[in-house]
């Protein structure tokens, strides 16, 4: 069920973007999409069917933490489970993050291993692994 | 004997009035600074000098330490290449002068076991490499604070420049072009955010890893 899952992953670097995609890949999760910033996200997250938000915080035009509370506002959306993915590393951030409903937060740079971790932790807490 | 406290002949000669005419233009500098109450804005950019260069070493590093992964990851991949194409041209060999003892003897078998074996350390390499890519992202963050404080102490300057040019200067000369692009550039960016921590160490406000981010996420009950 877990591979069937279609993610969004957010982040204004098309680098970063495509390492996350290709991680995913690995990981058997073959379905993703991709945005560079919150406003584009939003869009994409309203006009499609996604089940997993992976968005970086440091973005122009919409940044994560807007972009968490547009989701988390949105009765539609709110039930996304958003996993942030940021080199932010100033525990107010990451306090705010939690507080403001993401479902897990990664500093970069990481592994792929805790990439992984991350998604199974949150996708077992949520019944859907 | 020879004298040691002579002055070597290349020296230039300084006029006795020199430093003290670098003296009063640097107390009238001060002077027009505090005037103009500057001296806080331009302590404030001579601050965050140290920063940039810090952040400029990071990058550095950074890129450094990317550079000397994928190099060893691909001299790894190699290796294992090379290894898997001698051993090919055993087995054919083997293949070759008698089939059925390749196969009876399992040297095929065995074969095909390495070959699954090294594209899997192979991918692994691939896998590093790609994540050694990450570097763009987080130097690209940092490369566009120093740009911004780049830009904020070129504007400044140029205010320096402005208000204290001559009269004339002032209204008959061009207007610096850094000044109509200093405040597009400065807004590009976004101050609010810190970005990538350069440097933990001493820093009890920032996390030095994921297990921090864990540990305070377990602190607040996630």
């Amino acid at each position: 069920m877990a591979n069937e899952l279609r993610f969004l992953v957010v982040d204004d670097f098309s680098t970063m973007r495509r390492i996350v995609r290709n991680l995913l890949k690995e990981s058997g999760y073959t379905e993703a999409d991709e945005a560079e910033d919150g406003v584009v996200a939003l869009q994409k997250l309203r006009n499609g069917n996604f089940d997993f938000v992976m968005s970086d915080i440091n973005m122009p035009n919409m940044n994560g933490f807007q972009l968490l509370n547009e989701i988390k506002k949105d009765d539609k959306l709110k039930h996304i489970p958003v996993l942030m993915v940021t080199a932010e590393a100033r525990k107010e951030d990451i306090v705010l993050a939690a507080q403001s409903g993401a479902a897990g937060y990664i500093v970069k740079p990481f592994t792929k291993a805790t990439l992984e971790d991350k998604i199974s932790l949150i996708l077992t807490k949520l019944g859907l692994k | 004997m020879q004298n040691t406290h002579s002055t070597p002949a290349a020296s230039p000669v300084v006029p006795p009035d020199v430093h003290q005419t670098i003296g009063l233009l640097t107390r009238q500098l001060h002077d027009a600074l505090n005037g103009l109450g500057m001296t806080d804005r331009v302590k404030g950019l001579a601050g965050e000098i140290p920063d940039a260069k810090n952040r400029l070493t990071y990058i550095a590093r950074l890129t450094g330490e990317a550079a000397e992964k994928v190099l060893n990851r691909v001299d790894q991949a190699k290796a294992q290449q090379d290894a898997l194409a001698q051993e090919a041209r055993r087995i054919e060999a083997l293949i070759i002068a008698d089939p059925v003892a390749a196969v009876a003897k399992g040297h095929v078998m065995n074969f095909v076991g390495d070959v699954e074996h090294s594209t899997h350390q192979v991918d692994q390499l691939l896998t590093d490499i790609m994540m050694a890519q990450d570097f763009h992202d987080l130097t690209g963050q940092v490369i566009a604070k120093v740009v911004n404080l780049a830009a904020n102490i070129e504007d400044q300057l140029v205010q320096l420049l402005i208000q204290t040019a001559p009269v004339e200067t002032a209204i008959k000369g061009p207007a610096p072009a850094a000044a109509l692009v200093v405040p597009v550039l400065a807004a590009d960016y976004q101050p609010s955010l810190a970005g990538p921590v350069i440097d933990p160490t001493g820093n009890p406000d920032v996390v030095s890893g994921q297990s921090e981010v864990d540990d305070l996420l377990a602190s607040l009950g996630f």
